[in-house]
C-alpha cells in the first residue's frame, strides 16, 4: 500500500483553490445533463400519462433499466457502444469529445428519474381542480397553466432538488472516462504532489458547499412555490401524531429518489 | 471492431464468479449501516447533547459529498492514522496488512449509515405517538416500548426507503474498482480490455445488475405485504 507525502494542510488551502478552477465543468455536466434530462423526461412520461400504447411499454423499460443499472456501468456502456451501435447507421462519432458522451449518459440517467418525478407530480394534482377549471370557463391549456402546473410544481420541487443534487454527486464518476471535473483534478493533484488527503478533504469539501448552496436555493423556491400551502404551526414532537397531509408528505410517498427498477 | 453479440453471453458467464464480491460488500454495507443508522436516528431524535449535533454533522456531511470522495479519504486517510497510532502505541500492526476489500467495507458502511440515518428517522417519526404512550402506559420500559412496539411499525414503513437504499448501495459497490476489488464492475472492465470488446461486456454487466436490481424489488415487495400484515384493517 501506497502512502504519500506527511499530512500538510496549507496544501488542502491550496488544492482548495485550484480545484474551484474545475468547477465550472462539473457544473456544466450537471446543467447539460438536466437540461437533457428534462426534454427525455418529459418525452418518457408523456405516453405514460397518455397511455399509448407501444410506447408506454417502452418507457417503463427505459425508466426500469436506467434506474436499475449503476451509473457507472452505463457511462462505459455508451462511451464504448454508442459509437459502435451508429456505426451500423454509418454514423461516425467517435471523434466526439468525451463530454458529449458524458453529458448524454447523465442526461438520459437523470431524463429516467425525471419521467418518474413528472408522472407522479401530475398524477398527484387531484383530479377536481381541472374539473373546477372547467367549471367557472376555463380552456383545457388555461386550467393546464393555472391551476394544474402550479401544484405539480410545488410537489415536483422537492424531489427535483434531490436530484439536482444526486446528480452533482454522481458527476464525480465522470473522470473514469478521463474528464477533468472536479475529483478528476483531485486525484492529478493528489497524484503530482504525493498529497492524497488533502486534495481528498479539499475535494469533500468544495462538493459539501456546492450541494450545500443548492439545497438552499432550491428550498427557497420550495418555500416560494408552497406558498398556498397552510403551515403546520403544532410544535414538533418526538413521535408525531397525525400530520396533515401535505406536498411535502406526499413527495415522501412518490418515492422517485434514487434507486428502484419497478419493473 | 464488430458488434459480437455471442460475446455478450461469454462475458455474462464469466462475470457471474464476480457476484458474490459485490453483493458481500453491498450486504456488509447495508447491514453495519443500518446499525449505524438506528445508533444517528435515535440520538437525533432524543436529542442527546453531545453525540446529536455530532449525528447530524456526520449525515450532513455525507450526504452533501460523493460516495467516491469518502472511499478515496478512507483509503487514504485510514491508513496514516493507524500507522500513526500503531507507531505511537508500538503495536506490531501495519496498515499495509489491511485487505482491500476491508476499505470498501469501512467506507460504504460509513456512506450507508447516514443514508440510513434518515431512513429509519422517518420511519420513527411516521409511527404514532400514541402507541409509545400507550406502550409506557401497560409499564413498558422505554427500550421495551422501543424494541416492541416502535421499531415493527417503523420497520414496515420504511421498507421501501430501505430498499431504495439497498440498491442504491448495490449501485455504489461498482466504485470498488478504484481500490482494486474485483467486483462485477471491475470484473467487467478486465473481460473488456483482454479481449478489447467493451461494449459486449459491460452490455452483461449492466444485465447483471439489473437483475439483482429487480430481484431486491421483488423480494422486498414479497416482504412488505408480509410485514403489512397486521395493517390490513377491516374486522375479520
Amino acid at each position: 500500500m501506497f502512502v504519500g507525502a506527511p499530512f500538510d494542510f496549507s496544501f488542502v488551502i491550496s488544492a482548495f483553490s485550484k480545484l474551484w478552477a474545475t468547477l465550472g465543468v462539473t457544473l456544466l455536466i450537471v446543467g447539460g445533463s438536466l437540461l437533457t434530462g428534462m426534454i427525455v423526461g418529459f418525452l418518457i412520461a408523456f405516453p405514460r400519462l397518455y397511455r399509448i400504447p407501444v410506447l408506454e411499454q417502452f418507457s417503463k423499460v427505459y425508466v426500469s433499466f436506467f434506474r436499475g443499472t449503476p451509473i457507472l456501468i452505463q457511462l462505459f456502456l455508451f462511451y464504448y457502444g454508442l459509437p459502435e451501435l451508429l456505426k451500423l447507421v454509418h454514423l461516425d462519432i467517435s471523434r466526439a469529445p468525451v463530454l458529449f458522451f458524458v453529458i448524454l449518459t447523465y442526461g438520459l440517467h437523470t431524463g429516467a428519474f425525471m419521467s418518474e418525478m413528472i408522472r407522479a407530480s401530475v398524477t398527484a394534482v387531484d383530479r377536481g381542480q381541472v374539473e373546477a377549471a372547467y367549471a367557472i370557463g376555463m380552456k383545457g391549456h388555461q386550467a393546464f397553466t393555472r391551476i394544474v402546473l402550479p401544484q405539480a410544481l410545488a410537489v415536483a420541487v422537492p424531489v427535483f432538488s434531490n436530484m439536482v443534487i444526486a446528480l452533482l454527486k454522481d458527476t464525480s464518476l465522470a473522470f473514469t472516462l478521463g474528464v477533468m471535473e472536479l475529483t478528476g483534478k483531485a486525484q492529478t493533484l493528489g497524484a503530482l504532489t504525493q498529497h492524497f488527503i488533502e486534495a481528498y478533504l479539499a475535494l469533500a469539501f468544495i462538493y459539501l458547499v456546492v450541494s450545500f448552496t443548492l439545497e438552499k436555493l432550491l428550498r427557497a423556491a420550495e418555500r416560494r412555490l408552497l406558498k398556498h400551502e397552510q403551515p403546520d404551526g403544532t410544535a414538533r414532537r418526538r413521535f408525531r401524531i397525525e400530520r396533515k397531509p401535505s406536498l411535502r408528505g406526499m413527495f415522501a410517498g412518490i418515492g422517485a429518489e434514487k434507486g428502484g427498477a419497478k419493473l | 471492431m464488430k458488434i459480437d453479440p455471442s460475446f455478450i453471453w461469454t462475458a455474462f458467464v464469466q462475470l457471474l464468479s464476480a457476484i458474490p464480491t459485490t453483493l458481500m460488500i453491498t450486504a456488509v454495507s447495508v447491514s453495519v449501516g443500518f446499525v449505524i443508522g438506528v445508533i444517528t436516528a435515535l440520538f437525533r431524535l432524543y436529542r442527546v447533547p453531545v453525540l446529536g449535533p455530532i449525528s447530524t454533522a456526520y449525515i450532513t456531511f455525507i450526504r452533501g459529498t460523493p460516495m467516491l470522495t469518502h472511499l478515496l479519504l478512507i483509503y487514504f486517510g485510514l491508513p496514516v492514522i493507524i500507522d500513526g497510532l500503531s507507531g505511537w502505541f508500538g503495536w506490531g500492526f501495519k496498515s499495509a496488512s489491511i485487505p482491500m476489500i476491508a476499505f470498501a467495507y469501512i467506507s460504504f458502511s460509513i456512506t450507508a449509515g447516514a443514508y440510513m440515518s434518515e431512513v429509519v428517522r422517518s420511519g420513527l417519526l411516521a409511527v404514532n405517538r400514541g402507541q409509545l404512550e400507550a406502550a409506557y402506559s401497560i409499564g413498558m420500559t422505554t427500550f421495551q416500548a422501543l424494541r416492541r412496539i416502535v421499531f415493527p411499525q417503523a420497520l414496515a414503513f420504511s421498507l421501501p426507503n430501505l430498499s431504495n437504499s439497498a440498491i442504491g448501495m448495490l449501485h455504489g459497490s461498482t466504485l470498488a474498482f478504484t481500490v482494486s476489488v474485483v467486483d462485477i464492475n471491475a470484473k467487467a472492465q478486465i473481460v473488456a480490455s483482454t479481449n478489447w470488446k467493451f461494449f459486449e461486456a459491460y452490455l452483461a454487466a449492466a444485465v447483471i445488475f439489473w437483475g439483482l436490481t429487480v430481484l431486491i424489488e421483488r423480494l422486498t415487495a414479497r416482504l412488505e405485504k408480509r410485514i403489512q400484515l397486521y395493517n390490513r384493517g377491516g374486522v375479520a
